[in-house]
């Protein structure tokens, strides 16, 4: 049940790479939220209540309910739907997130040094999210994707974090939590004002700081 | 007990400020945080029981690292007074601007101090986020984009630092903790394989932040586009508390016996940063972006003498030392000529001296200490570096190092030159801009030059023993 989740968790992001509307990025934000509920749900063991609410708390509150609807209420004040103009076409980035993810699959049945350590279908799908997101950013075009594609990096980076069979101290997590957090509420007001001062969300705009040609 | 006071008084002075409200909160609350958080640095290096805790602990590592943070930011504070009421009137905006000031001093304090390696990346996050409000404070096209490109660059650098900090959990086997000290104890036994790939994401991902080419390109947006102080600040400070955590986890590395790995790494990264300073600092025509360059290059300069070793760690140390005292003096200048010719062109500004000799001169005694004129005492660190060097037989690192830092200094030299000399151009007065730079405007830079200076010449005893508790806590 858990592996099943889990490769659920690393189709999302094939529908990620293929599709455009940024509404449907932002469900599958919701999507990831709750699978990742799910896979603590399944995979941990609920003795140690104070670090399983915490992640009930990280994953399904957090993730699913108040990043999406931060987000979405975002893409409703800057009116941008879609990311059209992605570098290569999304056929091109479905494949090659597709390979990528089938990397990952691979590296499952790779047999690593310390492996005991880790649960290998955690580790490779988790490592196939961080790369297959880190492409997306260079890949499309609007600044409010590339933060939609960092949240997923993040969610991966959770994944992977999960794969090890240890824990860090609370204060660490609820650190982490807090900026990751933070981090996507800067974002999103900065996507505001970036709205406000350039015309529109391109990530080309962003390009009146040079080394040369500098004016004031 | 000291220790949690430098943690808790800055949110409980952002709180009174908040209720209260009141004007002259603003900058009295950074000038009591700063004289305490001197004070607090200078009973660490006198090594006076300051209540260390399970998480936050001062030791001989990072002692060196507080006292630097602190005398920057205090002359930092003194600058401010004089600075930001030019910048704007809005009561609102500047209590924002305080709060944000003292959140970013706490976290890289934070970061300074923390004993467990998941909390110095959860203020090393901190820091970005709290100097986000601080760059865009000007409010510009500019400083929008300079902000979007500092919050979101150096996330994803910080994130992947995680992916290492994960990775390192899995090297190190059995072993259920982050703490420093039990890393560092139990170095010998972690796997080497997940070891190297953990250290190869945590250089990346803190070098981010510490402005280390190739993931440098945030640094010369954000500082040039922030306020003059806060430049000073992310230069002379951030920079070192991220430096502070690539060594600690590089010496675990060393401890484990992947040394050669390492230094390899941060050889290749030092002399990209170098590099990239000596190819780009040519056409640059906004000074503070020149300066923020230097910055590139000065910490390039400081994961070399690190990777080469012996007496190079030494030199690191004191290098960061003078660099930190001259680019902070630096940056505030350049807050002066900005001042008094309302503009960042290099093209735009000449007569310095005389439109304004003690700023010309401040301007020129920086430039010569960045660039190692001796007796600044990054003459001696740079010397002893090459020294060093040579003394492995790495002869042909040895040459590109001098190579590469003599087109710097040319390229600087370029632009200062430039800038001071010369006549003011004809039909523009900036006498009444002048008036408006007071003396706590040229005050500290005085100070911290003169201490830039007098360690060239000599080194007192109790900095020889601070910088060597470094090493022996650090690289030993």
């Amino acid at each position: 049940m858990e592996n099943a989740l889990i490769i659920l968790f690393g189709l999302t992001m094939l529908y990620m790479a293929a599709t455009s509307r940024l509404m449907a990025h932002i469900r599958i934000l919701v999507l990831q939220g709750i699978l990742l509920f799910l896979i603590c749900w399944f995979g941990m063991e609920k003795t140690d209540v104070l670090n399983f609410l915490f992640l009930t708390c990280e994953t399904l509150l957090v993730k699913a309910i108040v990043i999406p609807a931060f987000l979405n209420k975002i893409v409703k004040q800057t009116h941008e739907y879609r990311d059209m103009e992605a570098n290569i076409p999304h056929f091109y980035c479905l494949f090659i997130s597709s390979v990528i993810l089938f990397g990952g699959f691979l590296i499952s049945d790779f047999n690593f040094p310390g492996i005991k350590m880790i649960n290998p279908v955690y580790f490779g799908v988790s490592i196939a999210v961080i790369i297959i997101s880190l492409i997306l950013i260079t890949i499309k075009h609007k600044i409010l994707t590339n933060v939609i594609e960092f949240i997923t990096m993040e969610n991966g980076i959770f994944l992977l974090s999960l794969s090890v069979a240890k824990e860090m101290p609370v204060i660490v997590n609820l650190g982490v939590l807090l900026d990751v957090f933070i981090a996507v509420f800067i974002l999103g007001l900065l996507v505001n004002r970036i709205n406000k001062e350039f015309d529109g969300l391109e990530v080309t705009q962003l390009s009146d700081l040079k080394d040369c040609e500098y004016d004031d | 007990m000291m220790i949690n006071l430098l943690l808790i008084f800055p949110i409980l002075a952002c709180l009174i400020m908040c209720i209260f409200k009141a004007k002259w909160m603003n900058n009295f609350f950074i000038n009591v945080y700063a004289l305490m958080h001197l004070v607090i640095s200078i009973c660490m290096s006198m090594h006076l029981p300051v209540g260390s805790s399970k998480y936050f602990c001062a030791d001989s590592s990072n002692i060196v690292f507080m006292l630097l943070l602190s005398i920057v930011f205090m002359a930092v504070a003194i600058y401010n007074n004089g600075y930001i009421k030019h910048e704007t009137t809005d009561c609102r905006r500047l209590r924002h601007y305080s709060y944000m000031m003292l959140i970013f001093v706490l976290s890289m304090t934070g970061a300074i101090l923390s004993t467990n390696l998941g909390l110095s990346w959860v203020f090393i996050e901190a820091t970005t986020l709290a100097s986000a409000y601080l760059i865009l404070f000007s409010r510009t096209k500019s400083s929008v984009e300079a902000g979007w490109k500092y919050v979101y660059i150096c996330s994803i650098g910080i994130a992947l630092a995680f992916v290492g900090i994960i990775l390192l959990t899995i090297a190190t086997g059995n072993m259920n903790s982050l703490y420093y000290h039990e890393l560092m104890a139990n170095a010998h036994i972690f796997n080497p394989f997940w070891l190297k790939l953990a250290f190869v994401f945590i250089l990346f991902g803190i070098g981010t932040k510490m402005g280390l080419a190739p993931v440098h390109f945030w640094l010369p947006d954000a500082h040039s586009e922030s306020p003059s102080p806060v430049s000073a600040l992310l230069s002379a400070a951030l920079l070192n508390s991220a430096f502070l955590i690539i060594l600690k986890v590089y010496k675990i590395t060393v401890l484990a016996g992947c040394a050669d790995f390492g230094k390899l790494m941060m050889l290749v990264m030092g002399f990209l940063s170098l590099f990239i300073t000596a190819v780009f600092v040519f056409h640059i025509n906004n000074y503070k972006r020149m300066l923020a360059y230097s910055s590139v290059e000065n910490m390039g300069i400081l994961v070399i003498g690190c990777a080469v070793g012996g007496l190079a760690i030494y030199a690191a140390i004191l290098h960061m030392i003078g660099h930190s005292l001259i680019k902070a003096s630096f940056f505030l200048t350049s807050g002066n000529i900005l001042e008094i010719f309302k503009t960042k062109k290099i093209k735009s500004v000449t007569g310095l001296l005389k439109t304004d000799k003690k700023t010309g001169w401040l301007w020129i005694a920086s430039f010569l200490g960045i660039v190692a004129f001796p007796p600044s005492v990054l003459f001696i660190s740079e010397f002893l570096m090459i020294k060093s060097m040579i003394f492995q037989k790495h002869y042909i690192l040895c040459g590109l190092f001098v190579v590469l830092l003599t087109i710097v200094l040319y390229g600087l030299g370029k632009a200062v030159v430039k800038m001071s000399f010369g006549e003011p151009h004809e039909g523009k007065n900036y006498d009444e801009n002048v008036k408006e730079v007071s003396f706590g405007m040229y005050f500290p830079q005085i100070v911290m030059l003169l201490m830039a200076f007098a360690l060239g010449i000599y080194i007192p005893h109790f900095v020889n023993e601070l910088i060597n508790g470094t090493i022996t806590g650090l690289a030993g």
